[in-house]
């Protein structure tokens, strides 16, 4: 009797134990299902979409891959397609040139321990602390040709022909935003640096110098190497920013890209097709921008994969 | 210092929350102005309407106008719900694919609002008490497959305006001919003074523009009628004259044009560094209030091929009706209402701009004029009326095309002969 009772007493804590396992796997519910509902069910929505026929905002024939198709063979949808492709591989390169090259230089000082660190550390991300929306009318004041501040600057200081259209030159107007993004985007870059320097054990380090490796040296064989896992994640963290470049473009430039379509980005002509473009007046073209959709998931997709593998394979263990 | 990492990560998080949590709480605020409204209906007396636009500045004249809708009607609430110009259509669509949407639709003119229509999103209001006060080429602006979709609300001119003092200051008269017009251009810009305020960094700007100067050019109503008879088109000697002339007139814009866009040019004029601006209507009530003091009237725009001087003029916008409402006795009764003289006269004096609904003083000199002026020069915004479809449309098209031209990179030629491409993918005359 008294045996059975404690075997009894053992199942049931058993079963309590059992219950709290099952019940822990119940948690991440809610979020899986707003995961499901804001980015799984978009995402097939899209496919889906992108293999009708649409009037308008009506769905009509399944039509299989026809809207791929057209958007890679009918003009003006192809030449679109590959000047904003274009932009977005300047995109990314200039970025990963300026913003993450500033940014590891930046991070390096910070990491030497210069006087005001922490000051500088925060006044770096301040910028990313603003909404991109801000961020975009502030430079666009800043830029503006006539009343700008930047023109007004280098008419001050006697290099009126330095001052240009900034953001209305299709030679400058690309360039412009990058850099402006890559203002925006420079304090989150530090901090990823900065934390990928201070894993580095010191004593590593040291035992370098002791060795005799300084300056160049040491960051090229000692640093770099340990921090190919920090580099690895702002390369992929870049290269998606920059194919999904949108906010800025769409407050700088509106949706049609402009001037003359030089800002245009992949993302802005996704928006344009799908949504109406100038003026918001603009009829839509759902199923070829559901294509598009598409076609920009799998190039962030299998590009971000790529990077991965190449970049995982250089990570040094420590 | 991973401490400081994850205090940073923590900010951020808590940021974004609350960036979510103003979201939310947007939706929220509508959903539960909705549910107001469901609440309201099961009361039984009371009904909501609620009147989507993309005329945000426009709300303090409508809040008038519904109340002068009450004296009549008090029973029906209406509540005018505007969305920024730019994001309406998106707002709309997405709206009115999931069955909900606003009762009274404000629709773009021409073939894009008629898009709803075709998509079934629309009640026909041909049995409308009153819509058969309007003219026949301004019902034209909302009538799909001969049924009407929409009561016309207004009608928008594009012209020249003018600085009266700065006119004066100078010793200038409004142009009678185009090189009078030119005269005028070089005199002001030998005189320090920059004769046209217009930008090139927006596309709309540009067909807006060229919807005032073509016309001057390729022989406004003839050509017009030849075109859409499919016997000329954009490759023709006369349409390409008016895309050089375009060109031309870049020697009188600002500095620095390519980076200026609405604001720019608006302030470069109510600022009176600018002379002349070639734009809309519906900038009159925005020109007072910026500067109460600026004297400036309008020309219509002078022939270069000895014709009449012409006014560009068009619906804007039209009101329609929600299939799927809820209230469509009480929406049409306020639809009605839109089409009395008592409703344009209010809507003429509040917001300065001339009622679709025929002969109606409007109580404001130069708005008086213009409406005139209108009648009597009338020549459509080829672009917006007849040429708005296609992807990207064909008045998309000329506003990139000419971007492309004031930056060098096409010639007046090619930007019509990509027009003619484009609109061959729809217009049915061009395809025979």
């Amino acid at each position: 009797m008294e045996l059975e009772s404690k075997v009894n007493i053992q199942t049931k804590s058993k079963q309590k134990k059992d219950w709290k396992k099952w019940v822990i796997h119940l948690f991440p519910i809610p979020a899986l299902a707003i995961y499901i509902l804001f980015i799984i069910y978009p995402l097939f929505a899209a496919f889906s979409y992108s293999l009708y026929d649409w009037q308008g905002i009506k769905r009509g024939a399944f039509i299989g891959i026809e809207n791929f198709i057209s958007l890679f063979t009918t003009e003006p949808f192809n030449s679109m397609f590959w000047n904003a492709f274009q932009n977005n591989i300047w995109y990314f390169l200039l970025e990963m040139v300026v913003q993450n090259g500033i940014a590891f230089m930046l991070a390096y000082v910070i990491y030497k321990k210069i006087r005001f660190a922490e000051f500088f550390k925060v006044a770096y991300f301040l910028p990313r602390l603003l909404s991109v929306i801000i961020v975009g009318f502030l430079w666009k004041l800043i830029l503006n040709p006539n009343f700008g501040a930047l023109n007004v600057f280098l008419n001050k200081i006697g290099l009126e022909s330095w001052a240009k259209p900034w953001l209305g030159d299709p030679d400058t107007a690309l360039i412009s935003i990058i850099l402006v993004n890559s203002w925006f985007g420079l304090g989150f870059a530090v901090l990823i640096f900065l934390a990928g320097l201070q894993g580095i054990p010191g004593d590593l380090i040291e035992a370098a110098r002791l060795d005799g490796a300084t300056g160049p040296k040491l960051i090229r064989k000692i640093i770099l190497p340990l921090m190919v896992p920090s580099i690895t994640i702002m390369t992929v963290l870049t290269f998606i920013h920059a194919f999904e470049a949108f906010e800025l473009v769409y407050a700088m430039e509106g949706s049609m890209g402009e001037p003359y379509y030089s800002t245009d980005t992949l993302a802005v002509y996704f928006y344009r097709l799908a949504f109406g473009g100038s003026g918001g007046a603009d009829s839509v073209a759902i199923g070829l921008g559901s294509a598009l959709a598409v076609v920009l998931f799998f190039i962030i997709a299998s590009i971000s994969a790529l990077f991965l593998l190449v970049l995982r394979k250089r990570e040094v263990e420590m | 210092m991973k401490r400081m990492l994850g205090l940073f990560l923590g900010v951020v998080m808590v940021l974004s929350l609350v960036l979510a949590g103003c979201s939310s709480s947007e939706t929220n605020s509508n959903a539960s102005g909705n549910e107001g409204d469901n609440g309201s209906d099961s009361g039984g007396d009371k009904v909501t309407l609620t009147m989507g636009s993309w005329r945000t500045e426009d709300k303090a004249a409508y809040e008038k106008i519904i109340k002068a809708f009450n004296e009549e009607y008090p029973d029906i609430n209406v509540e005018f719900k505007p969305s920024k110009n730019t994001e309406y259509n998106t707002i709309l669509n997405t709206a009115l694919q999931s069955g909900e949407g606003p009762d009274i639709i404000q629709l773009r003119p021409y073939a894009p609002g008629m898009e709803l229509a075709k998509a079934g999103y629309l009640e026909p209001l041909d049995d409308l008490n009153g819509i058969d006060v309007f003219a026949d080429d301004v019902i034209a602006a909302a009538k799909s497959e001969d049924k009407i979709y929409g009561v016309p609300l207004s009608l928008n001119s594009a012209q020249m305006f003018y600085n009266k003092k700065i006119f004066e200051e100078h010793g200038l008269k409004e142009p009678k001919t185009w090189d009078e017009f030119i005269e005028i251009n070089e005199k002001l810009k030998k005189e320090g003074v920059t004769p046209i305020a217009l930008g090139t960094k927006e596309g709309w700007l540009l067909s807006l523009g060229h919807s005032i100067v073509g016309p001057a050019h390729y022989g406004a109503n003839e050509f017009v009628d030849q075109i859409t008879a499919g016997e000329k088109n954009f490759t023709s000697d006369e349409f390409v004259s008016s895309i050089k002339a375009m060109d031309e007139l870049k020697k009188y814009f600002p500095d620095n044009y390519e980076g200026l866009g609405m604001e720019d040019i608006r302030t470069l004029f109510f600022t009176e560094q600018a002379a002349m601006f070639p734009l809309g209507s519906w900038e009159i009530e925005v020109l007072r209030e910026m500067n109460p003091d600026l004297d400036f009237g309008f020309f219509p725009m002078p022939s270069a091929v000895g014709k009449e001087p012409t006014m560009t003029t068009w619906v804007d916008g039209s009101y329609g009706l929600n299939v799927n409402s809820e209230h469509k006795e009480e929406a049409k009764k306020f639809l009605e209402f839109m089409t009395t003289e008592k409703f344009a006269k209010l809507f003429a004096s509040e917001l300065s701009r001339i009622p679709a609904v025929p002969g109606v003083e409007t109580g404001d000199e130069l708005v008086t004029a213009m409406a005139e002026a209108s009648n009597q020069y009338s020549t459509p915004y080829l672009m917006l009326v007849h040429f708005n479809e296609g992807n990207p449309t064909t008045k998309a098209t000329l506003e990139t095309e000419l971007q492309g031209m004031y930056l060098g990179k096409v010639k007046p030629e090619e930007v019509a002969k990509k027009l003619q491409e484009n609109a061959e993918t729809y217009y049915e005359p061009f395809q025979k």
